[in-house]
């Protein structure tokens, strides 16, 4: 049997390194923004993932619920509803980015970070 | 006397000319200088700060930091090469930043 | 009349979707951002103080019967839901805030005849954001309105028409999507480790001992919080694109975005302080960086040319006050902090809205280029020069004050060097300044300067004066705003 929940954060922490790398190392501009969304996703994953519980039942609590079962049992509905708010800023801030990128693109002519953003006084 | 006079002022007119290959004017000479000064005295000032941790290292860190400063003239072009607009370079910082925060944080008070 | 108190953050929303609407009416953009403006700053005066619950959601001691099936949990403080808490520091924040915020869009007004909807929209957003970050009590509502005033922040730099505009947007943006998921990451450990993200609970988990200070994972989020505030605020090191993206906004749009860093270093910084108080070696680090942020942006100030940039890293320079302030960590000394980054909101809005006048006479911002414009506007010279000693902190002008403060808190803590480095680097703020006040005011005009006559708007020279008046008259009864920080620091420690 799988641990699921282990399985996620390790996921979520090989998306935020592999997004790093991109970052770093990657030249084309829409590569590294795609690298840049990675660590975005990373995050959102490892918040989620603190919701998770194993055969969990769905956080709705009804009347006739026992209170003290329904605390052991459900998932924890807190990080659901912030990672909820976090995509939605970050597909925001993913589409400025490649707003830019366009405008930057038609500018030079170019999609290569070192000829773009590069330090003009070098 | 004189021979000290002149050590001085040859040396003040070599550091002048190491300024003036990047800039032009004398007002920017000036100016580099004045942030010569200032960088070499704030980080050493600063350094004395570590007393509270070790005096001994201390006085060995001001030590080793006032040779290196004095040594290294100007250190104001390399500050500045260092911290220009380019991306990769900004990165390169961010990320070196990131992880020696993170490293220090967390590995720091395990032991 | 605690309901005022989300207005504060809803009015301007507001306000700012309509004024995208009607992006293409020019009249209608101008009297209703004028009008919202202007109201906005009564607000902060008529709100009481206490706390706003959003929806209703009071803590949850508030429901015995539900609480007594979990007898002696952490549960009888738990807040659920998204809490707002009024003091005298935001009161006193918000109002400068709305203040300058209007005095920059009245400047907008001024200069252009043209008012884009779209660029009132990311004043406003960017105002509301900062807003409900000051007025926060949870740490993930911080990060969310973090996110939103950044794209704001590029919004307003892209609005310019400098030609490197969105090369320095974009380095901004990529840096910031580094910067702002590290935040996030830090946040989503501290829930892992209390299971709330509202300030005044995590404070009462670590405070009662309920979690170790020292382990591991609480000082991971420490850090990652540490390096998200970084960013933020642009201490190094991002001081190289911040500089970079307040010289390249419009005068009036660098007043903005110096004032939203300087809340979102308040508001992050203050979270910060009360969860991680307990950790010994905090402040070290903040003071580190803080001295990094004084030394490196002084020495690039001295060394560059374009003047927008010098006063670029001047500000920047200027956020290492009131990180020294949060590092030293007395009651004295965030007093002082907060008054100081009150003050830098103040001087440096002056000093990029009177440089900028510089702009209407000559197109170049190249102080090489530039020479004897006293002669052209000597009011606004003489304007900027009060601005310059303001920075400086010469009495009996508002820096002076806070500055004084500063220097006597590090005093009292034992740290002398901090002092001395404190007034060095002061000293060497009026030299930078009193360089380029030299060279665009003072020396002769250089024969190939083209000097045009256009006239500086009658609505620029007042918002410089208003903004004088406020120097001289917080530099003379410091006691207006000192005590409402103090009494909001004293029950914080």
């Amino acid at each position: 049997m799988i641990n699921t929940q282990l399985a996620a954060l390790l996921t979520s922490g090989s998306f935020i390194i592999i997004g790093l790398y991109a970052a770093i190392f990657l030249d084309n501009i829409i590569k590294k923004i795609i690298g840049l969304s990675f660590i975005e996703e990373g995050a959102n994953l490892f918040l989620i993932t603190l919701a998770y519980r194993a055969d969990g039942i769905v956080p709705i609590f009804l009347s006739g619920m026992n209170p003290q079962w329904f605390a052991e049992n459900s998932a924890y509905p807190l990080p659901q509803a912030l990672v909820l708010t976090s995509i939605v800023i970050g597909a925001s801030t993913l589409a400025v980015m490649l707003a830019i990128a366009m405008v930057l693109y038609k500018k030079h002519g170019s999609l290569s970070t070192d000829e773009i953003l590069g330090d003009k006084n070098e | 006397m004189s021979d000290t006079y002149s050590k001085i002022s040859d040396s003040v007119n070599k550091f002048k000319n190491k300024l003036k290959k990047d800039q032009n004017t004398g007002d920017n000479v000036t100016s580099a200088m004045a942030a010569e000064l200032t960088i070499i005295s704030t980080v050493l000032i600063s350094a004395i700060m570590l007393r509270h941790l070790n005096i001994i290292l201390t006085v060995l860190i001001i030590l080793g930091l006032g040779l290196y400063l004095s040594t290294n003239t100007p250190i104001i072009g390399k500050i500045r090469r260092e911290q220009n607009d380019s991306l990769d370079r900004m990165t390169f910082y961010v990320i070196l930043t990131l992880a020696i925060l993170v490293t220090t944080i967390y590995w720091g008070i395990i032991n | 009349m605690n309901d005022l108190i989300p207005l504060m953050v809803i009015i301007p929303i507001i306000a700012a979707i309509l004024l995208n609407l009607f992006n293409k009416n020019n009249s209608t953009v101008k009297i209703l951002s004028f009008v919202v403006a202007i109201v906005l700053p009564i607000i902060p005066l008529l709100a009481n103080y206490g706390t706003y619950y959003f929806g209703g959601h009071a803590p949850l001691t508030d429901y015995g019967t539900f609480l007594s099936l979990f007898p002696n949990s952490i549960l009888n403080t738990l807040h659920i839901g998204i809490t707002y808490s009024y003091g005298s520091m935001q009161q006193i924040l918000i109002f400068f805030l709305f203040i300058i915020a209007f005095l920059a869009i009245l400047t907008t007004i001024g200069e252009r005849k043209k008012i884009s909807g779209t660029y009132m929209f990311l004043m406003f957003m960017g105002l509301a954001s900062v807003v409900a970050m000051l007025l926060s009590d949870d740490i993930f509502h911080l990060y969310i309105f973090f996110e939103i005033v950044i794209i704001a922040q590029v919004g307003i730099v892209l609005a310019s028409n400098h030609k490197e505009k969105y090369e320095t947007a974009m380095k901004y943006m990529i840096l910031g999507s580094i910067g702002g998921p590290m935040l996030l990451t830090g946040i989503g450990f501290l829930l892992a480790l209390v299971g709330s993200v509202n300030i005044t609970d995590i404070v009462h988990v670590v405070k009662n001992g309920l979690i170790n200070s020292y382990s591991p994972i609480f000082l991971l989020s420490f850090g990652l919080i540490f390096f998200g505030w970084l960013y933020s605020v642009g201490l190094p090191p991002f001081h190289t694109i911040k500089s970079d993206m307040y010289s390249k906004a419009t005068p009036s749009g660098s007043a903005l975005l110096q004032t939203l860093s300087v809340i979102i270093f308040i508001s992050i910084g203050l979270a910060i302080f009360r969860i991680y108080n307990g950790i010994s070696y905090v402040g070290t680090f903040i003071i580190f960086f803080s001295l990094a942020a004084m030394i490196l942006s002084i020495s690039m100030a001295l060394t560059e040319t374009d003047f927008r940039r010098i006063i670029g890293f001047l500000a920047v320079g200027e956020l290492g006050y009131l990180g020294i302030g949060f590092g030293i960590g007395t009651k004295l000394s965030l007093t002082a902090a907060l008054f100081q980054g009150l003050n830098e909101i103040i001087i440096t809005a002056l000093l990029f809205i009177g440089f900028g006048t510089t702009l209407y006479l000559s197109k170049t911002s190249e102080i090489n280029k530039l020479g004897g414009l006293i002669e052209n506007n000597p009011k606004t010279g003489v304007m900027v020069l009060i601005g310059g000693f303001a920075l400086a902190g010469v009495p009996p002008l508002n820096g002076f004050q806070s500055k004084v403060m500063l220097i006597q808190s590090a005093l009292d803590k034992g740290f002398p060097e901090l002092a001395i480095i404190m007034i060095l680097i002061s000293i060497v703020t009026f030299m930078t300044f009193i360089k380029i006040f030299h060279s665009i005011y003072l020396k002769p005009k250089p024969k190939d300067l083209i000097i045009e006559d256009n006239k500086i708007p009658k609505s620029t020279t007042f918002t410089m004066g208003v903004l004088i008046i406020m120097c001289i008259v917080l530099g003379l009864m410091p006691s207006l705003v000192v005590n409402g920080f103090n009494a909001f620091i004293g029950g914080l420690i």
